[in-house]
């Protein structure tokens, strides 16, 4: 394993601010791929993935050098001060980095930064995948997001990587400042894999996407490994989504886990008013279906996302 | 006069409210907004500015100006982040300006986007009066995307020297500019000192060229037959004018120059010391001659940081010719 220092930016106080990339250099030409982790700084489901992509390949490296048959590059905390703080934003910039991608942006640090990451991935990457966890608010089960203008290249690749679900979406203007949307822009197919919850690691749900990993450099034959299958996807458009939004502000008590599949009407917690002592609204599912996003932060705003459901007829 | 125009229950008590304040009933509209940042408070203050002083002409206590249109401001956009004292409302940490057009069913940051973009729609003129990003200072000017001759009109009844045209960027479709842009309201952005403070002087200097404004839209009316001043001309400078003068070194930076100042190439704009030592580590330059447009406020640097952006007085084709000179 090589590593390569990506940008180093003196620090007032004297450490660096830098972006290490940890490069598995291939047997042969096969493709390139890419994992980035840590882009919000309170998200660290990806971390603990790419914490064990490193592991496992780094024991290949040595037990069986012959089976990387293409280059992995693994970004493991690309916005490090954010890390470091456990914010979503670059602290010192009180910046979303995944929003500073793309043109035209004004001139800063963070920008630079982005610019510099986004370029090192297309000249180093034949596949991007970029890891996040929810927000402070929302459970995601582990699922991969595809904008519909993308579909055709990444639904693909998206089935081996052992998510329970691909959802496709169409394009939203905001997306065009995001790492994904300006990879896959540029033709180099990027995969944002959302899972669990910021601040949070939840190692069977990272246990899982890191098989998927592995799956995926299989299948693309980055790694020439043995492996047992993946589970298959349920594939979800948007007219499949029902989202449960707070119809009052309150605190919500969730009665259900993220997973679980839900028949309509079922319980799937209430809305309380904590200073009246009163139950505002028994909040219950609106179809059939399996639960993939649950709010797991009480406080809620009126119109706030409580639940999201694909609504499935039947468990089969 | 106030009007409560979106209202929304909070968790643990009082009730969310968004209000506006509007004058005049007849006439082509001007929509001012401010406050779309929670710590952008020059914009706040001007538009409590206008205020007190619309209202003493609808209450006949200013006997020298009628109203003769209809203007509405909105001093508090991101009321959540003014109220928590910070850019953002920590809650979301969103960008209130990444929120637009809104959803009237969605979270607060949408459902409050919806609601502004839904009252200044059918405005003819809008303004958004901002500061500089956090760190940085902004001498008054005027953004834009286009320099056509009503977006030149604007900026010269305005009475504001300095305008930028800026470039098209990835986020632009959710900010309220571009919105208004696309239902064609001839609108700017008004930039001007920086966050979480009130520059009375700028705000004045401000206030005054919206009046002149509005004297020159037929908005106001003098009655001392004070016509409006547009002897003044605002240089519109295009994206390729501007130059960054940018640190190579971290620490302290002192700066030497006030913001607004026009600099001559070779001028120290200001210094970066090591915080441990007190070294001077570098000198920062300006390059060629131009106005201080924005420069770095809050003192600690890290290394290939912009500390000013100067807007430089590049000739046009025309003044090579010896006859233009």
């Amino acid at each position: 394993m090589q590593t390569q220092r990506i940008l180093s930016i003196k620090s007032p106080l004297g450490p660096p601010v830098e972006i290490l990339k940890h490069t598995f250099s291939a047997q042969s030409n096969k493709p390139r791929v890419s994992f980035v982790a840590g882009l919000h700084g309170d998200e660290l489901e990806g971390l603990y993935i790419c914490h064990k992509l490193l592991r496992y390949l780094k024991e290949l490296e040595i037990s069986n050098p012959e089976a990387i048959q293409g280059q992995i590059n693994i970004y493991p905390a690309v916005n490090p001060q954010a890390l470091e703080n456990a914010t979503r934003l670059w602290p010192f910039f009180s910046l979303d980095v995944n929003r500073t991608f793309g043109s035209g942006q004004i001139d800063s640090l963070a920008v630079e930064t982005s610019q510099i990451l986004l370029q090192d991935l297309k000249s180093s990457s034949e596949i991007v995948i970029d890891f996040h966890s929810s927000n402070l608010q929302l459970m995601e089960l582990p699922q991969i997001r595809i904008i519909k203008d993308f579909e055709k290249k990444l639904l693909p690749l998206a089935k081996k990587c052992n998510v329970d679900l691909i959802w496709i979406h169409p394009n939203a203007e905001i997306f065009a400042s995001t790492l994904g949307f300006n990879l896959n822009s540029a033709k180099i197919p990027a995969l944002v894999i959302e899972t669990g919850i910021c601040h949070r690691i939840h190692p069977n749900a990272g246990d899982q996407i890191f098989n998927g990993m592995l799956n995926l450099l299989h299948e693309t034959g980055t790694l020439n490994i043995e492996l047992g299958p993946v589970k298959e996807p349920k594939l979800v458009q948007s007219d499949q989504v029902k989202m449960v939004q707070a119809y009052h502000s309150g605190l919500f008590i969730k009665q259900v886990e993220v997973g679980k599949f839900l028949e309509e009407g079922e319980r799937l917690g209430k809305l309380i008013d904590p200073i009246e002592g009163s139950v505002l609204k028994e909040i219950v599912s609106p179809c059939s279906g399996l639960l993939f996003t649950l709010r797991e932060h009480p406080l809620v705003h009126k119109g706030s996302p409580l639940a999201r459901i694909v609504e499935i007829l039947s468990k089969k | 006069m106030k009007e409560k125009i979106l209202t929304l229950p909070t968790p643990y008590g009082e009730n969310l409210e968004l209000y506006k304040n509007v004058w005049g009933k007849s006439g082509e509209s001007l929509s001012i907004v401010s406050g779309l940042q929670g710590d952008h408070l020059n914009g706040l203050f001007l538009n409590s500015h206008l205020t007190q002083f619309l209202d003493s002409i609808i209450e006949g206590l200013d006997p020298h100006y009628t109203l003769t249109g209809q203007v509405q401001t909105f001093p508090v956009v991101n009321i959540n982040a003014v109220q928590s004292g910070t850019r953002l409302w920590p809650l979301d940490g969103m960008d209130m300006d990444l929120a637009f057009p809104g959803n009237p069913q969605g979270e607060t940051a949408e459902a409050i986007a919806s609601m502004i973009l839904q009252h200044t729609k059918d405005s003819f003129w809008g303004l958004i009066l901002t500061s500089a990003p956090p760190h940085y200072e902004d001498a008054p000017h005027i953004q834009v995307y286009k320099s056509d001759n009503s977006v030149k009109k604007m900026c010269t009844d305005l009475k504001i020297e300095t305008a930028r045209r800026r470039k098209k960027y990835s986020t632009q479709k959710v900010n309220l500019f571009h919105h208004w842009q696309e239902q064609e309201i001839s609108s700017v952005m008004i930039s001007a000192g920086s966050p979480r403070t009130i520059n009375l002087q700028q705000c004045e200097n401000l206030f005054q060229g919206i009046l002149n404004f509005m004297k020159a839209e037929g908005i106001l009316k003098d009655h001392r037959n004070k016509n409006s001043e547009n002897k003044g001309k605002t240089r519109i400078y295009q994206p390729d004018e501007e130059i960054l003068v940018k640190t190579s070194t971290a620490g302290i930076f002192l700066k030497e120059v006030k913001v607004g100042s026009y600099l001559k190439q070779g001028q120290k704009i200001g210094e970066v010391r090591d915080i441990y030592s007190g070294k001077r580590l570098e000198e920062l330059i300006s390059s060629e001659d131009g106005l201080l447009i924005t420069l770095r406020q809050y003192p600690i640097v890290y290394e290939k940081e912009p500390v000013a952006i100067i807007l430089t007085a590049k000739k046009s084709w025309r003044e090579y010719f010896p006859w233009n000179r």
